[in-house]
């Protein structure tokens, strides 16, 4: 917040931030087509724009969860993201086992032990007034910490084939599975946050708690349940993605927590909470996958990769990333 | 509010529920005070020789050394979050400043340069510093996502700078962090105490009364007159600062440089100043809470280790151990709300 | 105090694309109060924060004795002698009275430090000022956050004194402030006056206005339309100077109600943390005003009803005794609560103005939710409400306050609700919108509606409600109506017995 106010008051993009974010995206994608590796046909660059959105589907995916928690104010986030995914591939694995008709159960258990991870986060958090940073932080430490207890290091298993077909194979058309599931999930996630009671209630959690209780929401429970379904959302991103990957390991989520928050932010999600959409989620999932995508094409070293990738982030903050000024 | 008596206000009533709801509010840091104790004896208890001769200096001086680099994180991050921000570079700050001193201090013929990189990197402390707060403050980004992104640039830098571990810090130098006592108590102990009597004194100018009224509502602070702007810069070029010592001490702690050092430190230090009492939203907290904060992370992973757990279940019992510690304070108040 | 005088020429300020300020203009010297006065949305809160620095202009000249100057934050303001009286507005809850009151400009000692004792001591003489008038919560040491709200105005008002402006600017200043609180700052007003203090208030109250002000100057759609001195002028002139054409005051007549013989609401031995024990019912169709002093317990008795404190007591509704712990089962219940502070209590600031509207309501349209049917409830309630707006797709802050407010009481009446409870709605709201409010209310009372009104301006009791209750300190001190109900009995009851003589100041001046 600056001292004058009036650069608060300069004129905003007339765009809303998911639209600017796909239009970044789009052309960061035409500039990535004149690298040396850059596509030179129609056909492969549908095959590339196809490639990016599905890997983008899975930051989207774990991304989720973390936009219910950030729409609902109170400095709301979920650190604890990145270890659920974890714990969810882990046992998707080891359960599952190349056995398909344990699919079923396994999903249901699965997004059982994210929701359980997230009530514990959603009650500290509501009843304990414990900030959102520190308790999720912590119960990522707690949940690694079961992990290693349980896992000992090691891990085996299988995935199960009808896994491998709908979500890593191509479906139908030549496209995909996992973009199919991507605009499903896509629909029913915005149909959740535009056109449900809980939905509504969520952004007024975020916008004024007062507010929202004295015109009857009940606070506490919207809180509760918002850090619960994020965490039954993680979980479902670890079982979706193992079954893309058709592999374990031990810091598989860690990778995807802080660009999720980037995802969102980019998206145009107030970190204050209170407004934003999952298209814009899944808008800026696109764009941090071709800053990513780029980044590794262009085959630099790592380190120069972490730089550009913090530097654009800051770039891409800037632009329209600020919070209000003071309020008048 | 409703008062019983209706008097007119009298000059020099010593009211003590007054004076007992200040203290709670000024004081934050008590039951980090407490958990500190109760830690440090268990510690203690579980320590054959403690009483003995030279044994207590020694476990100050091996403790305090490591502890050290965090517990400067957390005061440089209890500024910030004083003022309402959140510094979530600090730990790669660290990273990169040990690496420039790692591949710059390699002998001690000479001195002189030696603290020309020193004091560069202190300087680097400040303007990296500097960069956050303009970010944040001037600019008006979320606090944040926006310090997560220069960390990966910090970061960035310092595994470029030194791609694989490396180092040769002269031995004498790092004796003199590592031994040095007086009366049996060591350097980095005589070091937070200076920090905190420093800290007693700039409380209570009129800086230190902006930093909480900026922390407490911005915008009463704006309306005030205040340089909120300039406050909260501020608060992230002290961060920067206590990044470079944090970084100084760590070097000379270990010898040697890693892009990685400070990695884990700038969570571990985050927490260390909730655990102290200072507020997230800004506008309360002490120094000495997330002093104590630190070293009750400290303690509690020296306990884990003394109780020859299982390997496998230390990281469990260690996080879980936090959670609950986070949890007394809002655990006591749910009782009290009951009552 | 030196002479000085500030003069604000043709200042222009657009928000986005909202011109807050066509040909913002006034002039004050020492020694004088000038009034300024305008409905909401006339630009008079703007003009009066460029003033002070905490906006910047877009164009125009503020010139200060004869020298032009530009005030880009309010430390320059304040460096030049121009300070500002806010509503609450620049006090840190976390800090103490004292803290707040010499934040920035804390007496030190030789070294720099803030000298603790001295600004404990100095702020005891600045609460002096108002003595008696506030309770033993204010004291230097108290946090400001324990406060009520009127007592929190006096730290504002005694925080810009504290620094000895030249100019000193009362933004409504007196809503948060009883009669006695009032009185007291006016006759500070008028040694500041001989003390050659220039003085800007602002204000909506016109029998204030017409108290303590020399000149007015009033605005309207952002522009300055006529200065007049007060001894010449009338309320009549200056109400169409603000609405544009001549209208009468339109005191408003009482609702004709329609009350049924059963009782709606009891309250037996009702107690809270600052409610006492209240008695008293009411019947169905009933419209009941609650008065007294500021912070009396007013505001905790409304939201009591609304299930959002917990109480002792026995509360019964429509026959039913009341287990309500969260305003949703109040809302179950047919109960509805308008808040006193629409921005932070009654809003969703970023939202539409759609949501806004539909926030208690959601249940009612299934899931997922039946648009069209919220929109069309939507349109209806703003039409019946005659709300001024872009569309309902507009964030509500693009209202002006009165709107504001329309949207407050419509989310409410969406509901069709049984037992209504009012707390100030009028409370910074424009002359033609009190009168639609009114007309409002007569509408709901007729439909059988009851309603609980509290209100800080004894005038609109009398006017609007045929029973009123005072409160004191946690108790209804009296329910008085029909011969009883007159403003000398409320302002007296409101006092109370048991004050020392000092305090009858109120009783002396009347109204």
């Amino acid at each position: 917040m600056s001292e004058n106010i009036q650069s608060s008051e300069k004129k905003k993009f007339t765009l809303s931030p998911p639209v600017t974010a796909l239009l970044l995206a789009l052309l960061l994608f035409l500039a990535s087509g004149f690298l040396p590796n850059g596509f030179n046909s129609l056909d492969t660059a549908i095959n590339q724009a196809f490639n990016i959105i599905r890997l983008s589907s899975f930051l989207a995916l774990i991304a989720a969860g973390q936009t219910l928690v950030i729409i609902s104010g109170g400095e709301g986030i979920d650190l604890s993201a990145g270890a659920i995914v974890t714990i969810a591939v882990l046992v998707t694995y080891k359960f599952i086992n190349g056995d398909n008709s344990m699919v079923l159960p396994v999903l249901f258990l699965v997004i059982a032990c994210g929701a359980a991870v997230g009530l514990i986060n959603g009650l500290g958090i509501a009843y304990l007034k414990i900030p959102p940073f520190v308790m999720t932080l912590g119960m990522a430490g707690v949940v690694t910490g079961a992990l290693l207890v349980v896992t000992r290091g090691l891990y085996d298993g299988k995935v199960a084939p009808i896994m491998t077909n709908v979500i890593a194979r191509d479906l139908v058309w030549g496209i995909p599975g996992m973009l199919f599931l991507w605009i499903i999930f896509g629909v029913l996630m915005t149909i959740l946050l535009e056109r449900t009671r809980y939905g509504k209630q969520l952004f007024a959690i975020g916008v004024n708690r007062l507010t929202a209780r004295l015109s009857g929401v009940r606070v506490d429970l919207v809180v509760v349940a918002t850090y619960s379904i994020a965490g039954a959302l993680a979980a479902f991103s670890g079982f979706i993605l193992v079954g893309w990957t058709q592999n374990a390991g031990l810091l598989v989520g860690n990778q995807y927590l802080f660009p999720s928050i980037a995802a969102v932010a980019i998206g145009g999600t107030l970190l204050s909470g209170g407004k934003g959409s999952y298209f814009g989620t899944m808008a800026g999932a696109i764009v941090i996958q071709l800053i990513t995508s780029l980044l590794t094409t262009m085959q630099l070293p790592e380190a120069i990769q972490q730089m550009v990738y913090g530097l654009i982030l800051i770039a891409l903050l800037i632009a329209y990333g600020r919070e209000k000024g003071i309020r008048l | 509010m409703r008062q019983t008596t209706r008097l007119p206000s009298m000059d020099f009533k010593f009211d003590l529920r007054e004076w007992w709801r200040n203290f709670n509010r000024k004081n934050t840091y008590v039951l980090s005070l407490v958990i500190f104790i109760v830690t440090t004896v268990a510690y203690l208890m579980l320590q054959p020789n403690a009483f003995e001769e030279g044994v207590l200096s020694r476990l100050l001086t091996s403790n305090f050394r490591t502890w050290l680099p965090v517990i400067l994180l957390a005061i440089g991050q209890t500024f910030v979050m004083l003022s309402g921000g959140l510094d979530l570079a600090s730990g790669s700050m660290v990273s990169l400043f040990n690496v420039i001193m790692a591949i710059s201090i390699t002998s001690n013929e000479e001195p002189w340069f030696n603290l020309v990189i020193v004091l560069g990197v202190v300087g680097l402390g400040l303007i990296g510093g500097f960069f956050n707060g303009f970010l944040t403050a001037y600019m008006g980004l979320q606090p944040m996502i926006t310090t997560f992104a220069t960390s990966f640039v910090y970061s960035g830098l310092a595994l470029l700078i030194l791609p694989d571990p490396w180092g040769k810090i002269p031995r004498e130098y790092s004796s003199v962090y590592r031994i040095t006592t007086w009366f049996g108590i060591p350097l980095s102990l005589f070091i937070i105490a200076f920090i905190l009597i420093i800290w007693a004194v700039i409380k209570n100018r009129r800086y230190g009364h902006f930093l909480f009224a900026v922390g407490g509502k911005v915008d009463a602070a704006y309306y005030t007159g205040i340089r909120v702007t300039r406050i909260k810069i501020s608060t992230y070029m002290i961060s920067g600062f206590f990044s470079s010592l944090a970084a100084i001490s760590y070097t000379l702690l270990t010898g040697s440089g890693s892009a990685t050092s400070g990695a884990e430190m700038t969570l571990t230090s985050i927490t260390a100043a909730i655990l102290g009492g200072t507020s997230m939203a800004g506008g309360s907290g002490s120094l000495i809470g997330s002093v104590f904060g630190a070293i009750i992370l400290g303690t509690i992973k020296n306990l884990i280790s003394l109780s020859k757990m299982d390997s496998w279940y230390r990281l469990l019992v260690n996080a879980t151990v936090i959670i609950m510690a986070l949890a007394s304070p809002g655990i006591i108040n749910l009782f009290r709300r009951k009552k | 105090m030196k002479s000085i005088s500030l003069n604000a020429q043709f200042i222009t300020k657009k928000f986005g694309g909202v011109v807050a300020l066509r040909d913002g203009s006034l002039d004050v010297n020492s020694g004088e109060v000038l009034a300024l006065v305008g409905a909401n949305g006339s630009g008079k809160s703007t003009l009066a924060k460029i003033i002070t620095g905490v906006i910047t202009r877009d164009s125009g000249e503020i010139i200060f004795n004869s020298e032009p100057v530009v005030f880009n934050n309010p430390l320059a303001a304040h460096i030049a002698g121009v300070t500002a009286v806010y509503q609450e507005l620049s006090l840190v809850p976390s800090m103490t009275v004292a803290e707040n009151i010499w934040l920035a400009h804390e007496p030190l000692t030789k070294i720099g430090q803030v000298d603790n004792r001295t600004m404990v001591s100095e702020t005891r003489k600045l609460l002096k000022l108002f003595e008696g008038t506030y309770q033993s919560t204010l004291r230097p040491n108290a946090m400001v956050d324990t406060l009520p709200p009127d007592e929190k105005q006096i730290v504002e008002i005694l925080k810009a004194i504290s620094r000895n402006p030249d100019v000193l600017i009362l933004d409504e200043a007196t809503a948060s402030l009883d009669s006695r609180q009032v009185e007291c700052l006016f006759s500070l007003i008028k040694e500041w006056k001989d003390q050659n203090m220039a003085l800007i208030f602002v204000s909506h109250r016109m029998d204030e206005i017409f108290r303590i002000a020399d000149r007015a100057v009033v605005l309207r759609n952002g522009n300055s339309v006529g200065e007049v001195k007060i001894a010449e002028s009338s309320e009549t002139e200056i109400v169409s100077l603000m609405v544009g054409h001549e209208s009468g005051l339109g005191r408003a007549e009482r609702a004709t109600l329609n009350i049924a013989d059963e009782i709606a609401l009891e309250l037996n031995d009702v107690k809270t943390d600052v409610l006492a024990g209240v008695n008293f019912s009411v019947k169905k169709g009933e419209l009941v005003g609650i008065g007294g002093l500021r912070g009396q317990g007013q505001t905790d008795l409304l939201h009591t009803l609304f299930g959002n404190k917990r109480f002792d007591g026995q509360i019964t509704l429509f026959g039913e005794i009341s287990t309500a712990n969260h305003p949703r089962d109040a809302m179950k219940k047919g109960i509805a609560l308008v808040p006193g502070d629409r921005a932070t209590q009654g809003l969703l600031l970023i939202r539409s103005i759609f949501e806004n509207l539909h926030l208690p309501n959601w249940q009612a349209y299934g899931f997922p939710l039946k648009q069209k049917k919220a929109e069309s409830d939507a349109n209806r309630i703003s039409k019946t409400l005659n709300m001024v707006m872009a569309s309902l797709e507009a964030p509500v802050t693009s209202l002006s306050g009165g709107n504001a407010q329309k949207v407050v009481i419509g989310k409410w009446l969406l509901r069709d609700p049984k037992l209504l409870l009012l707390d100030d709605p009028t409370k910074g709201v424009d002359v033609g919108t009190k009168a639609e409010f009114y007309n409002l209310l007569d509408r709901l009372c007729e439909t059988g509606t009851t309603t609980l009104f509290y209100s800080s301006d004894e005038q609109e009791l009398i006017d609007i409600c045929p029973r009123v209750l005072v409160m004191q300190d946690g108790f209804i001190k009296a329910d008085l109506s029909g011969d009883s109900l007159t403003k000398a009995n409320l302002v007296s009851t409101s006092m109370g017995a048991g004050l020392n003589a000092t305090n009858n100041k109120a009783a002396v001046h009347g109204f």
